[in-house]
C-alpha cells in the first residue's frame, strides 16, 4: 500500500508518498530533512545561510558544501541556458514587490512603487572557490535560489526516503520526483493542472519514474499598483517574463533539469526553444496557453493518458 | 380588444376539443398490443439447486467464538489501488 503525508514547507504544499515497510519512518526522516533545508536556503529567513551570503556581497564568505553545490549547479545551468536561468534576479524580484513570502504578500499586498531595473549584473561575475567552500558575490548582486533549491531539496529528500523503501514519490509546488514504480506495476499518476483554474485538470500523465516540474506565471502572482506581477523574471529585461504560455511542464530524468528547463522554456517562449533544447538534456515539455490549449514536444503524448484537448 | 379576447378563448376551446377528439380516434384505431405467447414461460432456466448452508456452529474455532479461517482473504491486487494525487501545480 502506498502511504502518503502532506505538510506545508517552502511556501507550498509538500507531499511524500512511499510504498514498503519503512514508509512511515522514511517519510518522517524526509520531512525533517526538508524542514532543515528550508531554514538554510530560504531568502525570507534572516538567519538562513542564503541571507548571510546575500548580506556579504563584495566579500569572500565561507559556505556549506551543500550551498556550494547549489551555486555550482546554478552557474552550470546559467551557462547551459545562455542566461535564461538566472538566480541573481533577486534585486528585480524585490523591486516588483516580491520582498516577502507570497503568503504575506497575499495577506498585506505588495508595495506600490517600482523603480526601473538597474544595469544588468551577469551571474557569471560570482566567484566560487569550491576547494575551500568560499564564495564572493559582486557588490549589488543578490541570489534567489527558490526553484533550484526546491528541486535540490526534493532530490535529496527522495534519495533519503529511498533508503527506507524501494518505491517513493516526493512533490512540492509542482515539482515531483519518483523513484521506482509502484508494486502493482502501474505508472505514477500525475494530473496536469489547468493554470487558469487550479481545481481543474487538463490531462492525466503516466510517469514510470524520474521527475516532473512545472513553472507557471499564475501561481505566484500579485498586484503592484495597477500592474499584475509574477515571479518569473526575464533576466534580459529585469521584468516579469512576457510569454504566450501560462505554464510549462517538463518531464526529465533529473528534477534539477526538469525545474530549470520548465522555467527557461516558459521565459524563453516558443522562439527560445530551439537553442534551449539543442544544448539541454533529453526532456519532454508540455505548455498550456491562455485559452487552455496544450502544445508540446513530439514525445509528450506518450505520457498523456487522458486529456481534455488534443495536444498540438 | 374585447372581441379579440373572445376570439382567443373561442379558438383555444375549439382546438382543445378537436385535439382531444383526434387523439381519441387515433388511439381507438391503433393496433392492439401483441398477445403474449404461452411459450415464453418455458424459456426461463430452471433454478440451480444450492447446497444447504453449513450450520453456524461449523464457523466456530476449536476454542469457540471466532472462525478458524477468515471468511474472506484480503486481495493482494487491491492493496495498491490507493494512489496519491500528484498535481503539476507550478511554482
Amino acid at each position: 500500500m502506498i502511504r502518503s503525508i502532506e505538510f506545508r514547507a517552502m511556501s507550498t504544499t509538500v507531499m511524500l508518498a512511499a510504498e514498503g515497510e519503512g514508509a512511515i519512518p522514511g517519510m518522517y526522516a524526509a520531512k525533517s530533512f526538508i524542514d532543515e533545508c528550508e531554514q538554510r536556503f530560504s531568502r525570507f529567513l534572516p538567519a538562513s545561510e542564503l541571507s548571510d551570503l546575500n548580506g556579504s556581497a563584495g566579500e569572500w564568505i565561507q559556505v556549506s558544501p551543500d550551498l556550494m553545490d547549489l551555486l555550482q549547479l546554478s552557474l552550470n545551468y546559467y551557462r547551459q541556458t545562455n542566461g535564461i536561468f538566472d538566480p541573481s534576479i533577486l534585486t528585480d524580484l524585490k523591486r516588483i514587490g516580491y520582498d516577502r513570502t507570497i503568503d504575506e504578500i497575499r495577506l498585506a499586498g505588495a508595495d506600490a512603487s517600482a523603480s526601473q531595473p538597474g544595469p544588468p549584473l551577469p551571474f557569471e561575475e560570482i566567484r566560487l572557490d569550491p576547494a575551500n567552500c568560499r564564495v564572493r558575490l559582486p557588490r549589488g548582486m543578490q541570489i534567489d535560489l527558490g526553484g533550484i533549491a526546491k528541486a535540490w531539496i526534493l532530490e535529496k529528500a527522495a534519495q533519503l526516503l529511498h533508503r527506507y523503501v524501494d518505491v517513493c514519490g516526493v512533490s512540492a509546488g509542482g515539482d515531483i520526483v519518483f523513484i521506482g514504480r509502484p508494486l502493482d506495476g502501474a505508472d505514477w499518476d500525475v494530473y496536469l493542472e489547468d493554470p487558469r483554474s487550479p481545481t481543474q485538470t487538463l490531462a492525466q500523465l503516466h510517469i514510470p519514474s524520474g521527475a516532473v516540474a512545472t513553472s507557471s506565471i499564475m501561481k505566484r502572482s500579485w498586484i503592484q499598483g495597477q500592474k499584475v506581477r509574477h515571479h518569473l523574471i526575464d533576466p534580459r529585461t529585469g521584468e516579469p517574463a512576457r510569454t504566450g504560455w501560462l505554464s510549462v511542464t517538463v518531464i526529465a530524468l533529473s528534477i534539477l533539469d526538469a525545474e530549470v528547463y520548465a522555467k527557461a522554456i516558459l521565459i524563453g517562449g516558443e522562439q527560445g526553444l530551439p537553442p534551449l533544447l539543442q544544448a539541454g538534456p533529453p526532456l519532454t515539455w508540455i505548455a498550456v496557453d491562455a485559452v487552455g490549449n496544450i502544445s508540446g514536444s513530439s514525445g509528450c503524448k506518450e505520457y498523456m493518458y487522458e486529456y481534455a484537448a488534443e495536444p498540438s | 380588444m374585447k372581441l379579440l379576447k373572445i376570439g382567443i378563448r373561442f379558438w383555444i376551446t375549439i382546438t382543445s376539443v378537436l385535439s382531444f377528439l383526434i387523439g381519441w380516434v387515433m388511439l381507438a384505431h391503433a393496433p392492439k398490443p401483441a398477445q403474449t405467447s404461452a411459450a415464453w414461460t418455458n424459456i426461463a432456466a430452471p433454478l440451480p439447486t444450492l447446497e444447504p448452508l453449513r450450520p453456524l456452529s461449523s464457523f466456530d474455532s476449536e476454542e469457540g467464538g471466532f472462525p478458524s479461517q477468515p471468511l474472506f482473504s484480503p486481495q493482494t491486487n487491491l492493496r495498491s489501488q490507493f494512489r496519491p494525487a500528484f498535481r503539476t501545480g507550478g511554482s
